[in-house]
């Protein structure tokens, strides 16, 4: 057995759990409101920064640091929701698109100019754990276990909270909710608020790893993005699934020829699919 | 005071010297108009933390001691018509274009990103205009391109390349213990030009001298993962790295390395991202502890001894400046770069454009520029200045540029390479102290 392919799966796998916990909250927003968060990596960015500035500057606790960037965040989301999102919800796609890509670049060139471009970290050294010859990144495998328990939480609080019955009732047919009573935007704002959290929750694994700079936001959101066209817009499962195939076609593929290539075979795959199955891998 | 009004006064009364009246309006206006730079950085996006906003620096330091004097021989100021390519190839084209043609600059000077200087060039150059080049290193910019307008006193990636392999070579046997031939070198590099210029110099370089290449390979900038690319150097068990990145690939790379148990003797990087040595320490401490990068030398690294007279002392303003403008401690090399090659253009090129050929029409800078001869050791950087002429297959390069290896220990760089000028025995292999050392 080539002990380095199973390095390299394993990496896909940990990358894999990275992209997956980010496909999750663009994915539920989509799914219940109907319009895709293009800034969503941005949204991500800023948690990171929030994390940055008061655990690195501040000096706040890690944790806490975390928790306030979570909470920080879905706040935001609720903001986007209500300042952007609510006004357009009924324009045509195409305007909400632009709308949440012009939030995008806002929160770019507002991050740019409130801390410059520099690179920062929060300077962490994680331990290594090496099994044998394999070496595994501890920050890639906390970001792995994160994203699987922020998987199962979301799926409890979707099929066994009152509200989140509303949101998947929502997200199958919004104009007959209305009419049973159930208040849309209050569900959309909620809605909202756990899609923020969980942008917040993937900076915090994020800032594990990465760099925090206004740009961050282009590493991760096209693929992010691609993800969750690939699982199929909204199905939160089929994105979950297709972060791991993504991940593992761009690490095996990686190893075996070299990272360009991997990312070619990454969008033939997409494009293909695209072809066979538009609805998404998952799509009944 | 209207020059320009008496001077036309002085020409209307005369009403006579009907010959000198083609040159006079030019020559008279020339008195106090300004000469209009276009000055073209990445001030926002990735390149700007990578080095781009302190040579922007740079270049405006030298600019405001021009025109503290009194401007070019004391009476031409100079007016920046500043511009931000956002990091983005089609903004730097445009924002490139508008200086030109909207903004009417006399010469367009600046440009951090070899993915901007390539089609900026061609552009310029075609409609006969200066392009007067800053800090993009890639030789792609200007090789086989026979570019008239454009010119670039800074180091060229193939010197990059060339470097590193070359120190490799000279100091395999007494530090390595090994024979070239023997020594694995792996070439990794981000897939712009400016990487994969210096990657393909890379590899020329190691090939001419021997060393055994086990890998070489690109990747995007911008990749979110490269620990696909980390397992196969660990397959590949490289001695010395060569690498060529930017700032977030580089950090990237570094951190995935170290978790991966990636093991070398060195890491040789190739400017851009490894020319910010104060970057990667807030980032990785002591981890980057003997690192080696190539990049045109920081001046302020240079014993001013070597240097023309003068030259030190316009090294330390450089320095003070840009201390008291950013809050720094460290200056990075690309302050140099900014300053030194705007410095030339505006100490040599325009005073003798102006005063040998006329003015500082894209002719006049033209020619002054191909008769600058400044021997090595002339400009704050050390090295000389005179430019291929048009034919040459790297016409409008200077032929006297060159980089240096520096090491960096404990936040301090110091120079490696050439060993003319060197200021520390190079440490190699890496120290068991370092996390990347071999155990």
């Amino acid at each position: 057995m080539d002990i380095y392919l199973v390095e390299a799966i394993i990496n896909g796998i940990l990358l894999g759990g990275v992209l997956a916990l980010l496909a999750l909250g663009l994915n539920l927003i989509f799914g219940v409101v109907d319009v895709v968060w293009i800034a969503y990596a941005e949204m991500v960015m800023v948690g990171m920064y929030v994390i940055y500035w008061l655990h690195a500057y501040y000096g706040w606790p890690l944790p806490l640091a975390c928790l306030v960037a979570v909470i920080g965040v879905g706040l935001l989301g609720i903001l986007v929701h209500l300042l952007i999102i609510q006004p357009i919800l009924g324009s045509a796609p195409i305007n909400q698109l632009l709308a949440t890509g012009g939030l995008l670049f806002f929160l770019q060139s507002f991050a740019t100019l409130l801390f410059g471009t520099d690179f920062r970290n929060i300077g962490l050294r994680m331990p290594i754990i090496e099994i044998g010859d394999i070496f595994i990144s501890f920050s890639r495998l906390i970001a792995f276990c994160v994203a699987l328990a922020g998987a199962v939480i979301l799926y409890f609080f979707l099929s066994r909270t009152h509200i989140g019955t509303a949101i998947r009732a929502i997200s199958q047919d919004r104009e007959i909710m209305g009419l049973m009573g159930v208040d849309e935007r209050k569900v959309y704002v909620i809605t909202s608020a756990v899609g923020g959290s969980l942008a917040g929750l993937a900076a915090c694994l994020l800032v594990l790893q990465y760099d925090v700079h206004p740009f961050i936001g282009l590493s991760f959101g096209p693929i992010t993005f691609m993800i969750c066209v690939l699982g199929g817009l909204g199905n939160m499962i089929g994105g979950f699934v297709a972060a791991f195939l993504m991940s593992q076609i761009i690490s095996v593929g990686g190893y075996y020829f070299s990272i360009e290539l991997s990312y070619v075979f990454a969008f033939l795959f997409f494009i293909v699919l695209m072809f066979i199955r538009p609805q998404g891998i998952l799509a009944k | 005071m209207h020059p320009t009004k008496r001077g036309f006064m002085k020409v209307a009364a005369g009403g006579l010297l009907a010959a000198s009246v083609a040159a006079l309006p030019f020559a008279v206006m020339a008195q106090d108009k300004p000469i209009r730079i276009g000055v073209l950085y990445d001030l926002s996006g990735p390149l700007a933390a990578a080095g781009s906003v302190p040579g922007s620096i740079g270049t405006q330091i030298a600019i405001d001691l021009v025109n503290e004097k009194g401007g070019i021989l004391g009476k031409h100021k100079i007016e920046v018509v500043a511009a931000d390519a956002q990091s983005k190839a089609d903004v730097a084209i445009n924002e490139a274009e508008r200086l030109i043609n909207q903004e009417k600059v006399d010469i367009l000077l600046g440009v951090f990103s070899s993915a901007h200087a390539v089609p900026i060039a061609a552009k310029i150059d075609a409609q006969k205009r200066v392009f007067w080049i800053t800090i993009a290193i890639a030789s792609a910019v200007v090789k086989d391109k026979n570019l008239q307008y454009t010119f670039r006193a800074q180091v060229h990636s193939d010197q990059f390349g060339d470097a590193s392999t070359q120190f490799i070579q000279e100091n395999a046997k007494t530090k390595l213990g090994m024979d070239p031939k023997d020594v694995k070198v792996a070439i990794i590099y981000e897939d712009g030009p400016y990487g994969t210029g210096v990657a393909a110099s890379n590899e020329t370089g190691a090939k001419a001298r021997g060393l055994n290449i086990v890998l070489k390979e690109g990747y995007s900038a911008n990749s979110p993962d490269l620990s696909s690319l980390v397992t196969k150097l660990k397959r590949a068990r490289p001695d010395v790295i060569l690498h060529t990145g930017y700032n977030p690939d580089i950090t990237l790379f570094l951190r995935q390395s170290r978790e991966s148990g990636l093991r070398f003797k060195a890491l040789i990087g190739h400017g851009a991202g490894y020319g910010q040595i104060d970057k990667l320490v807030e980032a990785f401490g002591k981890d980057v502890d003997h690192f080696f990068n190539v990049d045109p030398v920081a001046a302020q690294l240079l014993d001013p001894k070597t240097l023309a007279p003068g030259l030190g002392d316009l090294t330390k303003v450089m320095v003070e400046r840009y201390k008291a403008k950013t809050g720094a401690q460290e200056v990075p090399p690309h302050t140099s770069m900014g300053f030194n090659n705007t410095w030339i253009l505006l100490d040599k090129v325009l005073p003798l454009a102006i005063q040998k050929h006329g003015g500082w029409d894209a002719e006049a800078i033209r020619k002054a520029a191909l008769e600058i001869d400044i021997p090595v050791g002339g400009t704050i950087q050390g090295y000389g200045v005179k430019f291929h002429p048009p034919g040459h297959q790297m016409a409008g390069q200077n032929e006297r540029s060159s980089p240096v290896v520096m090491q960096y220990i404990g936040g301090k760089t110091f120079i490696a390479w050439p060993a003319a000028i060197k200021t520390i025995d190079p440490i190699l292999p890496l120290p068991a102290s370092s996390p990347y050392a071999l155990r």
